[in-house]
């Protein structure tokens, strides 16, 4: 029993270990002047892929888009449930179906509701 | 899989969709009020219908059919029934959510039914979760800046109070091994009684779990929330709440404990004891916090909390009854019926009552008595019954859990209660008192459709029944004590 929480102790210890000389390697190497130091503006930005944001990132949603957004990923629920019941449908005769369209026609009826009740006019 | 002994529950989720689906189609909302009253009705002969069938246990173990479920279903429909029909007027201040409401409703009432049934950690939580969801958003229906309070305040706290449950759900399976109650219980009956380790480990489960559910019945120190969504939610919701809400929370929580916990006596002992003490603190800080209120509804919610010391009485006693525990489970679900009849009958009428006086002041109730009869005999009853006057059917309940806590050795803890029960008396009387002898704002009468009239009636006609002719429903309790749990 402790035996296995010993390879675990290991292994935090391996990575811990890891992270420090990763981390302390490269800033020893500069101070022994192995490596060179030249520093320009674009090797000191921040690395990320794409374009540079403008403005700020505390941009304000239109509340509509959380009913779209909530739809969406009740349908994509619906999707991810699927997949795998339509794989195996063939071995898993009538009782599947009905099952899965039972799930089907209650998310239907959801689906229908915030039509009916407005919620999908972009106003 | 004998998934048609869920028939009333499968007749419950059809009619929430039947309700949205009606709410949808016609322009009438009373439709949707018939709807839901016809889909209770039947769901109702249809527990009627597998009565014959328990004790039987239902899809794997997932759910028990036992004559604790069967009394539990028919509890929670008719609770549900009434609070329909009691809210017929109030609804109408929420137009645009008429189908919502009573849909949400009924899937609370259905997550209700289905907890009292569950016999797997997995499907209890699962239920518990229906009717909790349900709740957070029928609390916020009103829209208004204190509803959305206490709408938001139950949200965060609820979801909160999900991760410490689960938390000790994994606990108890991490020590037993086992998902279903029953397979807990042959874990615990292995544990030698004088070992200490498994014990230990299950003790600290059940203190979580105890933390859980104690959030549910408003228990202290969990009771915070308890005054603000009270008072915030809108009345009807209010009543199904402190109704519904808790007693799924004392029926789930007694299942748990009894039988599965109660084998190494050590164990239970301890068990028993820590609900002692929740309870001495739950009746006395619901007490003495409820004497300055002046809001009527939060007056209430803090008495409601005092009275869940007195079901947690008849908790701790089946933890320290070693064998002879049918008598206190009994003893539980009678002041559970008692509770919610009074329950019933003093919400009514604040339900007729806030339509015309949203503040919910108690002065506002002045002279209530005169104004309209009806209404005033029916909280004077309510709140008699609370507070446990002798004819009345709360002073049966109350009779009935202190012999029980007596019997199993917990007379200090009655002591605590009896002396409660006096301090408790102070703040009812005062309401009374208003309602019949302080001089009125107005001499009008206080409308109301015959609907609320039906449920006061109703609920007096429980009041006096349980409390004159108590053996017809101690059959009745009785018979919901026994549990199936193979």
């Amino acid at each position: 029993m402790l035996q296995g929480y010993g390879y675990v102790a290991l292994f935090l210890l391996v990575s811990l270990a890891f992270a420090g000389v990763m981390i302390t390697l490269p800033v020893l190497l500069r101070k022994f002047k192995v490596i060179p130091y030249k520093p320009s503006a674009v090797k000191s930005s921040t690395v990320e892929c794409g374009l540079e944001t403008t403005g700020r990132s505390w941009v304000q949603f239109n509340p509509h888009y959380y009913f779209f957004a909530l739809i969406a990923v009740a349908l994509d629920v619906m999707l991810v449930f699927l997949l795998p019941w339509a794989l195996v449908l063939a071995g898993l005769g009538v009782f599947a179906l009905v099952a899965a369209a039972i799930f089907v026609a209650i998310l239907s009826l959801g689906y229908i509701y915030a039509w009916r009740k407005g919620v999908l006019q972009w106003k | 899989m004998n998934l048609d002994l869920l028939r009333p529950e499968i007749c419950m989720a059809l009619t929430a969709l039947a309700a949205v689906g009606a709410d949808l189609l016609f322009k009438r909302k009373a439709i949707v009020t018939a709807v839901c009253l016809a889909g209770i009705a039947a769901a109702t002969g249809l527990t009627f219908s597998i009565m014959g069938n328990a004790p039987q246990i239902i899809a794997n173990r997932l759910f028990s059919l036992d004559d604790y479920a069967i009394f539990f279903k028919f509890l929670f429909l008719g609770l549900a029934f009434i609070v329909i029909v009691a809210s017929v007027d109030y609804v109408n201040r929420m137009k645009d959510f008429h189908g919502e409401f009573h849909a949400l409703l009924i899937t609370a009432t259905l997550g209700a039914m289905l907890t009292a049934s569950a016999t797997d950690i997995i499907s209890i939580l699962l239920s518990v979760e229906l009717t909790a969801i349900s709740f957070y958003a029928l609390v916020g229906f009103l829209k208004n800046g204190k509803t959305a309070e206490s709408s938001i305040k139950y949200v965060l706290l609820g979801a909160i109070n999900s991760a410490v449950l689960l938390y000790g759900f994994s606990m108890l399976f991490g020590f037993t091994g086992s998902t279903v109650l029953s397979g807990m219980e042959r874990a615990t009956a292995a544990i030698p009684s004088g070992g200490a380790a498994g014990g230990a480990g299950l003790l600290f489960g059940l203190m979580l779990v105890i933390a859980g559910f104690g959030f549910k019945i408003a228990a202290v120190p969990f009771h915070m929330w308890a005054p603000d969504v009270y008072e915030g939610a809108p009345t009807p919701v209010t009543l199904y709440l402190s109704t519904a809400s808790k007693i799924a929370g004392f029926a789930v929580l007694t299942r748990i404990l009894v039988t599965p916990f109660m084998q190494p006596v050590a164990l239970a002992r301890n068990w028993g004891i820590i609900l002692a003490g929740i309870a001495a603190l739950t009746m006395t800080t619901g007490n003495l916090l409820a004497i300055p209120q002046v809001n009527i509804k939060r007056l209430l919610s803090y008495s409601s909390i005092a009275q869940s010391g007195y079901m947690l009485v008849a908790v701790a006693a089946l933890g320290m009854s070693s064998s002879n525990f049918l008598q206190a489970r009994s003893s539980l679900l009678y002041f559970i019926l008692a509770f919610a009849f009074a329950e019933l009958a003093v919400f009514t009428a604040i339900v007729v009552m806030s339509r015309n006086k949203p503040a919910d002041l108690i002065s506002d109730y002045a002279g209530l008595a005169r104004r309209s009869p009806l209404l005033g005999v029916a909280m004077t009853l309510g709140l008699l019954s609370l507070m446990g006057l002798p004819p009345l059917a709360g002073f049966m309940g109350k009779f009935y859990v202190f012999t029980q806590a007596a019997q199993h050795g917990l007379l200090w803890l009655v002591i605590i209660a009896v002396v409660n029960s006096v301090v408790s008396a102070y703040y009812y009387l005062r309401i009374i008192k208003t309602i019949w002898t302080d001089e009125p704002a107005s001499e009008e009468p206080v409308s109301s459709s015959l609907g609320p009239r039906f449920a006061l009636a109703f609920a007096c006609l429980g009041i006096a029944v349980l409390g004159v002719a108590p053996a017809i429903i101690t059959r009745f309790s009785e018979f919901g004590s026994h549990m199936f749990m193979p």
